[in-house]
């Protein structure tokens, strides 16, 4: 395996320099530290119940899914291994496993039926709080959206934000699945491209 | 990793769109693709990043049930030896029917993330001693080669192994729509995609190395491309 290769862009958490990265507090989580786990929680829950908001719809589901996330971050934080990828990544795609694995049991995808006039394509930007993010990284990530085909652009969004899984996607988009399948990789690899991760690294 | 289609696996596999028995056969071929591994990391940080265009502070309430919650759970052991684990002194208070309820939960909550590092790691050791193995074999042999535009690259291959390691060194920053892609080479000049590689990369390759003339290594559309666009930037004859 490869070192990770240091990112020249700044991980999800606006880490200033001299402040503690989430990396960090992620590791003194790991040792039971549970003013450090405050703090990564203040850092990263934003994030995640915006993401399990939005893939859920349901306010009180979401609340209780992101509180599942936090404890797992807790409970699993031993387990967390700088080398695959930064703190950040690797508690949003926890958030984002089990909003998804939530979204697909039965109850959640009857609501979901319900709430299908009301879902859309579209990426909701105006949910962006100015308060939790820095308003460069939003508009980096926008830009490199812009970017992408549309059927890139939509194959991830439907499954990313709302938790379709890629034959249904296929089928929401009328297309084959071996391109959704292709639209979502290529799609993925020109957003790496554009905002120049490697790995989700910074710790 | 030759098959393109499970292959183009690891986008639907970072979105979590990949329905639950594809995500488990993806799993276990991931335990044997560098490639997708490395690829899945890295599209992975990618994906994260779609989530600060949905970005909402939940519920101030929500944080003093998590951290009341978290006095009752118990942290998993590190599994590396060596790491702390002076985790298992909890003070203990009061429960509310909340807390336990959430306890509850973040112990029945067997992540599935914790899950893939554990076996990322479990992976990473294996690769280290499938490394470690071809490199012990007494045929081993090891040829280097410089890559155009800068850079190394190095193979040792094993015929009694029928296996090599590829170590791609400081290789060049490509332009965003281009990437590596590596190619075994068989006797009648016919070459086999490897697997892609955005950057430096070190790697097993099993199977169909001791009937290959040689590695090589082109630069290729974002993708890859079915047949290799030369002139390839390292040729390495192995034979």
């Amino acid at each position: 395996m490869p070192a990770p290769t240091p990112l020249p862009w700044p991980g999800g958490s606006s880490t200033q320099p001299g402040e503690v990265s989430d990396g960090d507090l992620l590791v003194r989580t790991a040792r039971g530290d549970t003013a450090a786990f405050s703090t990564l929680y203040d850092r990263v829950t934003p994030w995640v119940f915006g993401l399990v908001r939005r893939i859920l719809r349901n306010p009180a589901q979401s609340e209780e899914v992101t509180q599942e996330v936090m404890l797992d971050v807790w409970r699993t934080a031993t387990r967390y291994d700088a080398a695959r990828g930064s703190a950040h990544s690797w508690i949003l795609t926890i958030a984002h496993r089990r909003a998804v694995d939530r979204v697909r049991s039965e109850q959640a995808a009857a609501d979901r039926t319900d709430l299908v006039g009301a879902r859309s394509t579209e990426i909701d930007f105006d949910q962006v709080s100015d308060t939790v993010t820095t308003r460069l990284e939003v508009e980096q990530v926008r830009r490199c959206l812009d970017t992408l085909t549309e059927l890139q652009r939509e194959s991830i969004a439907l499954a990313y934000y709302e938790g379709y899984t890629y034959p249904e996607v296929a089928q929401r988009l009328d297309a084959k699945l071996p391109t959704v399948k292709a639209r979502m990789r290529d799609g993925l690899i020109r957003l790496r491209d554009c905002l120049g991760t490697t790995k989700g690294a910074t710790a | 990793m030759t098959e393109p289609d499970v292959h183009t696996l690891t986008g639907p596999y970072v979105l979590d769109a990949l329905p639950e028995d594809e995500r488990a056969r993806f799993e276990q071929h991931l335990t044997e693709c560098g490639f997708c591994t490395n690829e899945v990391a890295e599209l992975r940080g990618a994906a994260v990043k779609l989530a600060t265009q949905v970005a909402t502070p939940p519920p101030p309430a929500l944080k003093a049930d998590v951290m009341s919650a978290i006095e009752h759970i118990r942290q998993l052991p590190p599994l590396v030896p060596g790491a702390t684990d002076e985790v298992s002194r909890r003070r203990f208070s009061r429960r509310s029917v909340l807390t336990l309820a959430a306890a509850a939960l973040g112990v029945a909550a067997s992540g599935g993330i914790a899950i893939d590092q554990y076996r990322d790691k479990q992976e990473v050791i294996q690769a280290n001693e499938r490394m470690a193995a071809v490199l012990a074999e007494p045929d081993a042999r090891t040829v280097h080669g410089a890559v155009k535009g800068g850079g190394q690259a190095t193979v040792v291959t094993s015929a009694d192994a029928d296996a090599a390691v590829v170590v791609l060194r400081d290789l060049p920053r490509l332009p965003a729509n281009r990437t590596w892609q590596l190619w075994m080479i068989d006797p009648n000049r016919t070459a086999h995609s490897v697997g892609l590689a955005s950057g430096d990369l070190t790697t097993v390759v099993e199977g169909s190395v001791t009937g290959s003339v040689a590695f090589g290594l082109t630069v290729e559309p974002t993708g890859g491309s079915p047949e290799p666009t030369l002139p390839a930037a390292a040729l390495l004859p192995t034979a």
